[in-house]
């Protein structure tokens, strides 16, 4: 199990955790999908199945994208574009760097 | 080297060739008629290609209603879906890989699974077969699957040259092979009795505008320009193609859906690629 996972006993599992792996019941059975967000349902529905542990995603500290960073990977990806002239790939390039800052766009 | 379409062609014979019920689904998929419960119990006698399917149909892209066996994902899913789920299963383990060094096929099914998921999530917004959508993303660039197993060394010199100059793949091909992978693509397509829409959506999805292209095209020629631009293959040397400004604007998004599409495609992305290339 590497780092960005975590065995919690069920008892501590929260609401809104992400499951880093599938979840399977004695019998072998997929009872959750990975990448399953857990809910107060899901929770008490796995002590019913005398389920002990759960493996979770751990949550990393949301860090803010490098726009730097950002820009010269995207510069490198359209390396091949006239953005001027060649407006579709235009739109497209601007609308990622927003996706990727993370910036807020007018509905 | 040079080879003709004729050549090319003659060159099918000698792929990978599907389970053979695979190929019945590909032969059904445009038929809503097939018989499902024929069908669920022939794929059921494969577990490897079972066990895939049910993993992707109980994947939180598809749907959460646990599935346990094919039958079941049909009823659930429908009948359309699970056939989709099945072909992709199948598909990313049936062509043999390693033989040509400068191949990454691990990039390259990554890429076919990104476009798949944006072509899925764009059919959305368009009201178009979600389906369908998906599995033209998926095989759209199946062309270099044929000629990458078909001419290994061939294409081995093609990619180098292409890492090389730089280039836009399609023009090496044809300078070099003297066909491309559209051509590729297209042949076998129709080779494996896909349907006409599907078809011309391999063989057009890098020229949407051509007459006769049709919407499917349009919807993976802007998925796949997506896929690279998002930088899902993972490759460092990644270009996005040139995109159709008649494409783009046929779609009509708005800022906000495009970023809304962004976020859904890497979504189904994380997840897909996880079940069909672990």
């Amino acid at each position: 199990m590497s780092d960005d996972r975590v065995l919690l006993p069920v008892t501590q599992a929260q609401p809104g955790m992400v499951l880093s792996d599938e979840l399977l019941d004695n019998h072998g059975q997929v009872l959750l999908a990975k990448g399953a967000v857990l809910s107060e349902a899901i929770i008490g529905s796995l002590q019913r199945h005398h389920i002990e542990m759960v493996p979770v995603a751990r949550v990393e500290a949301h860090r803010a994208p490098d726009s730097a960073q950002v820009q010269a990977r995207l510069d490198h990806l359209f390396r091949k574009h006239d953005l001027d002239a060649d407006w579709a790939a235009g739109l497209l390039r601007r609308y990622v760097e927003d996706y990727r800052l993370e910036r807020q766009v007018a509905p | 080297m040079k080879l003709t379409p004729e050549e090319l062609i003659q060159g099918l014979d000698d792929l990978p060739s599907l389970p053979a019920v695979v190929m019945e689904l590909l032969g059904s998929i445009d038929q809503e008629d097939a018989d499902i419960s024929v069908l669920a119990r022939k794929v059921s006698s494969d577990q490897a290609l079972t066990a895939k399917t049910l993993r992707l149909a109980n994947s939180s892209a598809f749907g959460l209603v646990k599935s346990t066996t094919i039958q079941q994902a049909m009823t659930y899913l429908g009948f359309q879906a699970t056939r989709n789920l099945i072909l992709a299963a199948a598909m990313t383990g049936c062509f043999p890989s390693g033989r040509c060094p400068s191949f990454d096929d691990k990039a390259f099914w990554r890429l076919s699974i990104a476009t798949a998921a944006c072509a899925r999530v764009l059919a959305r917004h368009m009201h178009f077969n979600q389906d369908v959508a998906f599995t033209a993303g998926l095989l759209h660039g199946i062309g270099r699957l044929v000629l990458v197993s078909r001419y290994p060394e061939q294409y081995d010199a093609v990619l180098r040259e292409r890492q090389r100059v730089d280039g836009n793949l399609v023009d090496v091909e044809q300078a070099m092979l003297g066909v491309d992978h559209l051509l590729a693509g297209a042949a076998l397509a129709e080779h494996w009795q896909f349907s006409g829409t599907m078809q011309q959506a391999i063989a057009f999805y890098h020229a949407p505008d051509m007459p006769g292209a049709g919407f499917l095209a349009t919807i993976v020629h802007v998925a796949n320009a997506v896929a690279h631009a998002l930088d899902l293959a993972g490759d460092v040397d990644e270009q996005v193609p040139a995109i159709s400004s008649v494409a783009w604007t046929a779609l009509g998004l708005s800022e906000e859906a495009w970023l809304q599409v962004f976020r859904e495609t890497e979504l189904q992305f994380e997840e897909l690629t996880a079940i069909l290339i672990a």
